[in-house]
This record gives structure tokens, C-alpha cells and sequence, in this order.
């Protein structure tokens, strides 16, 4: 899951960053307005995190031209301003979730958790295709019985495709979705981390999840 | 209750009064009838009395007597038919009387007769005859010092009774009338008058910390209601702005100090989720550390402005030579400045003192050297200058920084202005800085502006007083600023 954070405070991009890394997200960050609304535009997000009070664009005007765009993106305001105006604005003018700082990084993180969460119209926060099961709060990935253990890479791999069950996913959109902008294109990182991926879920069982679509890329499916 | 209300109170302090003048004024004016038309019946029967008694005594008409009613229609022209006559011989006999009286006699006091045995007339009110009393005078008439007569002539007071009753009656009707109409229309005009003063309550009753429009109508009358209403609409004006002042105030300090609470306990919380190297954790602390020497430096100029607002900054004022004070804050200012290879240069060719507070003046000139490092690039100058001009001490400090548009100047001084917030806090700053230094220079009696182009650079320009020239130091004194 691929999340941009817009936020002009170096440090508080900086946590929310290493904090949201160690969740197993590719992070970007803008540090004014127009970097922020470009790199919007031209990334697929899965969130985007908000502050208002920007540099060069305003983050409620970053937030309407997102949304004129056609974007549905979800975007959680994170912003000093706690009047009950300023989060109805905010609100209604289309972010999803609205947080005011200084907050908590736990509840940060549970509000990302439930809106990526709302975005895949998933009801809980454990994901599962057959067999295998995954929870993006705790972070444990279950064959059946077995618990599987995952470095951070091979979790956010695994964790994008149990939200995108029975779709194929290019390399590109892998790369997206998964990596942040400091991903060479050029090199077969996917492929690989894919194989990993494979041994640790699907080797010994019958039943593969992970299947390769020839000239494509990769899907996950319960049917053989 | 009642008596709480200005108006009643009002109405009854004018009844009273009123009550008081009427009631005088009524007093006086039967008492003062009653005077005269006494006085008038006195008159007319002395003289009646005189003549006869003067008839009496002419020795050419002795015994005139006999016809007391044709004499008096020969003196007055007219019979006196009201006017009872009697006349006595010196041994108190009734002697001659006129017909009204037929055959009732005018009594005689004894004090009455004492005084005509020493010639001297008497006048009295006597009930003896009929209804009405009768207001009666005995004239002794004396011939060679003997009474040979007396003469009483009496007229009855029943047209002056009935005067002053009805004079009575009419004062007992109107007066309370009267009161009763003043207290009504008093009470009107008193509620006429402090309705105003109802709204001017009503509204003030409205007004609380978030509802700083109400406003009193004005009415076209400049009276003194009116002044008070308008009086009242400024002071509501001056009370929100301050509000407004102390609301952006208190928003912007929050605000201020949101961002490294924010920093804060983020870090903190992230650095707890996992266990981390050692080199992590300092680094951490270290963030921590910035933050929270960022966040005292916030709350040591929010408490030095605040005290300056409540008129609690003492100056501390002494002697100071500023040029040696500008020396020192240079070669200060240097080693901070080395780290962006900014070069400070420095000219002075003046000596001089001016009495002042050491340490704030020291603060002055480091925040004002200390901004300029902040928004001059790295290999940037600077330039301190101090000169004397017109009998004060001029110190800019000019440098060749990025500037601050034309729109920004006028607010640079302003509490919590940042014309780039974000590197305005990288740098380090409170944003009360700029607002401190004028605080100081105003308290020192001087002026502190700015001259700046966009990507020029930008000059502060201070003037200070120079010390008085007799050497004359005043003692330790608050002055704070206006504004």
C-alpha cells in the first residue's frame, strides 16, 4: 500500500514516514501544496495524508483539485486546525477522515488501516483468500494453521494482493502500489520478491494462491 | 424592589418635592387671605367706628346718637346693612343701637372694656349673634380724659368664612390632583427617558465573549443617553477588537506550539513501537531536544510579551555605551553567522551612552542580527552600522537576504507573523521576535523600522535617545509602550 504524505513540517513528515514504513507502506513525501497535488496526479495513492496550512497551495485547495481531477483517492486531513468549521469544511469538501495534530501514532495508523480498509470494502482488518489469512493490524499471516513469517517487503507484496484478489497485477501496478519513488523500474526486484513470496505461502500445499499470468504479471486466486 | 428602580424613585422624589412646594405655596396663600380680608373688616369698621365716635365728640352734634342710621347714611352715602351698632354709656349701659340688630345687643368683653378704660380700641371675634361669628371693635370715646362712650360696631364674617372655606375645599380637591396627575405623568416621563437606558441593558446583557456585534440603536438626539449609547457602542467596538486580539493571539500561540508537541510526541510514540539500535535513540532525543529548547524559546518571549503587556517589564536603565554593546553582539553574532560563511561587517565612528537597560538592549541587537543571518543565504553579507543623526542614535542592520514584500512589512512587527512559516521555524524562531525588539526600542523612547526590496535584502533602522547631557541617570523606571 502506497501512501503520500503532504505535510511542509520536515520532522513531522519524518516520523509519520519512518512510523508508516515500519507498517509495511511505501511512504512519498510532498513538502509544500503543487508537489503535493502533482505527484498525486501522477502516482496511483492508495492514501494520501493532508496537512492544510501549506506552502505555495493551500492543502484545501490541493484537496478540491484532487477531486475536480476525478480522483477518488482517500485523504485523511492531518492539520493543527480543530475547530469544529474547519473539520467540517474539511470534510466536505471531500477528505475521508479528519485528524488534528499533536495525535497519536497509533490511532494515525488504525485510521489509515480502516480507511485502506474501506477502500476494499473489507469489514475487518483481517484479509483472507482459502486458506490463508492475513491481519494488517497485527501483522500475522496464517496458512491454515502455520503462522508464516515475512520480512516487510514480502508482507506489503502479500498484503496488496489479498486486497486485490482475482485481478491481475502488472508489474507497474505492483511497483505503484508497493514500492515508493525510489524503485528502479529497470530491475527485476518484483519478480523476485514474488518468488519469495511463493515458497514461504505456497510451497507444501497443495493449493497455489499466487499464479503467474503469462505477458501480464501475477494474480491471486482460491481457484486452481 | 420598588425602591431599586431609578424611576420610582425618581417619581417619588419629584411628589415629594411637589408635595412640598404645593402644600406651602397653599398655606401661605390662605393664611395670607385671611390676613387681609381680616384686615379689610378691621378697617371698614374702625373707620365706621371713628366717625361715630368723632360725632360724639363734636360738641356741635351732642346726642347725635339718636339717629345712628341717618348719620352714617349722611357719612358713608350708603346705610351699612350689614353692620351692627351699638353704643354705651360710660356705666356700660347699652344706650343707642342701629335697627339690624333689634333686640340683640353686642356683647362686651371684659378685656375689651379694660382697654377703652386706657383709650386704646380693641378688636375680637365673637359667636355671640347668630350663625356666623361676628368680627365686632369697641371705641371708647373720651372727652377730657373721661369715657363718656363707648362705640362697638361689628359686621359678620360669613362672607369671609365662606371665602376661605371655599378656598379649602379648592386647594384639598386640586392638590392631590395635581400631585396625583405629576406622579403619572412623572412616571412617564422618567420611563420616557430611561428606556434607553433598558436597551443599553438588554444589549449589554447579549454581549458575551463571542458576541462582540450587538450594537445599541443610536436615536438623532445627541443627549446624554445618546452619548451614553454611543459611549457604550465604542466600548463594545474597543472590547471585541481586544477579544478578537487575544482569541488570534491565543490561537497563534497554540498553534505555535502545536508543531513541536506535534514533533514530539510523534517521534516518541514511533521510536516506542519497536525496539531500536542505540544511534536511534540519540537521535531521537536529539529531535526531542531541538523541539523542546524551540518550544521554551516560544514560551520565554510569550511570557516576556505578556508581562510587557500587563506594564510588568521593568527596565532596568543605566548608563550603556551602545557602541561597545554593538561590538560585542558583532563579534557574538560572528561565530553564529561563520556557520552559513556570512560576513558581518561593522561600522561605528560614534561614542556616546544612552540610558537604558543593558541586557534588554543586548536582546534587541541579537535578535535583530540573528534575523538577518536567518534570511541571508549562505555566503551571504551583512552589514551593522551606528551613526548619530540629529541628536539621536541611528543603528541599522542591513543585509543582502531574500527581503520581504511590500504587502509583509507592515506587518513584520506584528505577534506571530511569518511571512514563510515553514522556514521561519527551521530557522528556529519564535515569531515574537521582531515583536520583542520593538517592544524594547519603544520602551527606550525610540522607533524601529524597515526598508526592504524582494531579493535585495532588507534594513532595520532603530533610533535610540542619546543620554541627556548632563549625565543625569534616572532611577530604575517602567515605561512600556503604547500599543
Amino acid at each position: 500500500m502506497r501512501i503520500l504524505v503532504v505535510e511542509d513540517e520536515k520532522k513531522v513528515a519524518s516520523f509519520i514516514k519512518k512510523g508508516l514504513q515500519e507498517e509495511h507502506y511505501a511512504v512519498d513525501i510532498a513538502y509544500d501544496g503543487e508537489e503535493g497535488l502533482a505527484l498525486a496526479q501522477i502516482n496511483e495513492y492508495d492514501l494520501i495524508l493532508l496537512d492544510i496550512m501549506l506552502p505555495k497551495l493551500d492543502g484545501m485547495e490541493v484537496l478540491r483539485r484532487i477531486r475536480r481531477n476525478g480522483f477518488g483517492v482517500p485523504i485523511l486531513i492531518l492539520t493543527a486546525k480543530d475547530s469544529v468549521e474547519d473539520i467540517v469544511t474539511g470534510l466536505d469538501t471531500g477528505s475521508d477522515d479528519y485528524l488534528t495534530k499533536p495525535f497519536s501514532f497509533a490511532e494515525l495508523v488504525a485510521r489509515v488501516r480502516a480507511l485502506l480498509r474501506r477502500k476494499a470494502k473489507e469489514k475487518t482488518d483481517i484479509l483472507t483468500i482459502g486458506d490463508l489469512s492475513l491481519s494488517t493490524s497485527t501483522h500475522r499471516v496464517k496458512r491454515g494453521t502455520r503462522e508464516i513469517e515475512l520480512t516487510p517487503k514480502e508482507y506489503a507484496l502479500l498484503e496488496y494482493f489479498m486486497r486485490n484478489p482475482n485481478r491481475i497485477l502488472t508489474r507497474a501496478l505492483i511497483t505503484e502500489h508497493v514500492w515508493d519513488y525510489h524503485f528502479d523500474p529497470e530491475t527485476n526486484v518484483i519478480d523476485v520478491y514474488v518468488n519469495y513470496l511463493r515458497k514461504k505461502i505456497d510451497q507444501g500445499f497443495e493449493k497455489k494462491l499466487i499464479h503467474t499470468i503469462r505477458g501480464s504479471g501475477y494474480m491471486m486466486k482460491d481457484e486452481p | 424592589m420598588i425602591f431599586g428602580n431609578i424611576r420610582f424613585k425618581l417619581t417619588l422624589w419629584y411628589i415629594i418635592i411637589l408635595g412640598i412646594v404645593l402644600t406651602s405655596f397653599s398655606t401661605f396663600l390662605y393664611l395670607t387671605l385671611t390676613r387681609s380680608l381680616y384686615k379689610g373688616i378691621d378697617t371698614k369698621i374702625r373707620s365706621i367706628a371713628e366717625v361715630i365716635a368723632s360725632s360724639s365728640t363734636n360738641p356741635y352734634s351732642q346726642y347725635s346718637f339718636s339717629n345712628l342710621d341717618r348719620m352714617l347714611k349722611e357719612s358713608f352715602g350708603v346705610k351699612p346693612l350689614t353692620k351692627f351698632i351699638q353704643v354705651l354709656d360710660e356705666s356700660g349701659e347699652v344706650g343707642r343701637k342701629s335697627d339690624n340688630l333689634r333686640q340683640f345687643q353686642l356683647p362686651i368683653s371684659i378685656r375689651a372694656l379694660k382697654n377703652a378704660s386706657q383709650g386704646k380700641l380693641t378688636f375680637e371675634t365673637t359667636k355671640a349673634l347668630g350663625e356666623y361669628p361676628l368680627r365686632m371693635v369697641t371705641v371708647p370715646v373720651i372727652r377730657r380724659r373721661h369715657i363718656i362712650n363707648i362705640v362697638q360696631v361689628a359686621t359678620s364674617l360669613e362672607e369671609v368664612e365662606e371665602v376661605l372655606k371655599t378656598l379649602l375645599l379648592i386647594l384639598w380637591i386640586t392638590v392631590p390632583s395635581v400631585l396625583l396627575v405629576a406622579s403619572l405623568g412623572g412616571l412617564f416621563l422618567a420611563n420616557k427617558a430611561l428606556r434607553p437606558v433598558d436597551e443599553i441593558t438588554k444589549t449589554a446583557r447579549m454581549i458575551t465573549s463571542k458576541s462582540f456585534n450587538q450594537r445599541i440603536k443610536l436615536r438623532k438626539t445627541r443627549d446624554e443617553i445618546g452619548r451614553l449609547a454611543e459611549t457604550f457602542n465604542d466600548m463594545i467596538s474597543r472590547l471585541g477588537r481586544s477579544f478578537k486580539q487575544i482569541r488570534q493571539f491565543t490561537a497563534d500561540a497554540s498553534h505555535e506550539l502545536r508543531t513541536p508537541l506535534t514533533i514530539l510526541k510523534g517521534e516518541i510514540e514511533v521510536g516506542l513501537r519497536r525496539r531500536r539500535r542505540p544511534e536511534e535513540y540519540k537521535e531521537i532525543l536529539a529531535s526531542n531536544l531541538e523541539e523542546v529548547n524551540h518550544m521554551s524559546q516560544i514560551v520565554d518571549d510569550l511570557l516576556f510579551l505578556s508581562k510587557a503587556d500587563m506594564g510588568e517589564a521593568h527596565l532596568e536603565k543605566h548608563r550603556v555605551n551602545l557602541a561597545k554593546l554593538v561590538s560585542e553582539v558583532h563579534a557574538q553574532a560572528q561565530t553564529i553567522a561563520m556557520t552559513k560563511d556570512i560576513r558581518i561587517h561593522i561600522s561605528k565612528d560614534v561614542d556616546g551612552v544612552m540610558i537604558g537597560d543593558r541586557l534588554k538592549l543586548r536582546q534587541l541587537l541579537l535578535n535583530l542580527v540573528d534575523n538577518g543571518i536567518k534570511y541571508t543565504p549562505e555566503g551571504g553579507e551583512m552589514r551593522i552600522s551606528l551613526e548619530k543623526d540629529d541628536g539621536r542614535f541611528k543603528l541599522r542592520i542591513i543585509d543582502n537576504g531574500i527581503g520581504i514584500a511590500p504587502e509583509d512589512q507592515a506587518h513584520i512587527f506584528d505577534r506571530f507573523f511569518r511571512v514563510d512559516k515553514a522556514r521561519s521555524r527551521e530557522a528556529g524562531g519564535s515569531g515574537l521576535g521582531l515583536s520583542i525588539c520593538k517592544w524594547i526600542v519603544e520602551a527606550h523612547g525610540g522607533e524601529i523600522t524597515v526598508e526592504s526590496d524582494l531579493g535585495t535584502g532588507s534594513i532595520f533602522t532603530v533610533t535610540l535617545p542619546l543620554a541627556p547631557p548632563d549625565g543625569g541617570m534616572t532611577a530604575t523606571e517602567t515605561s512600556p509602550p503604547k500599543g
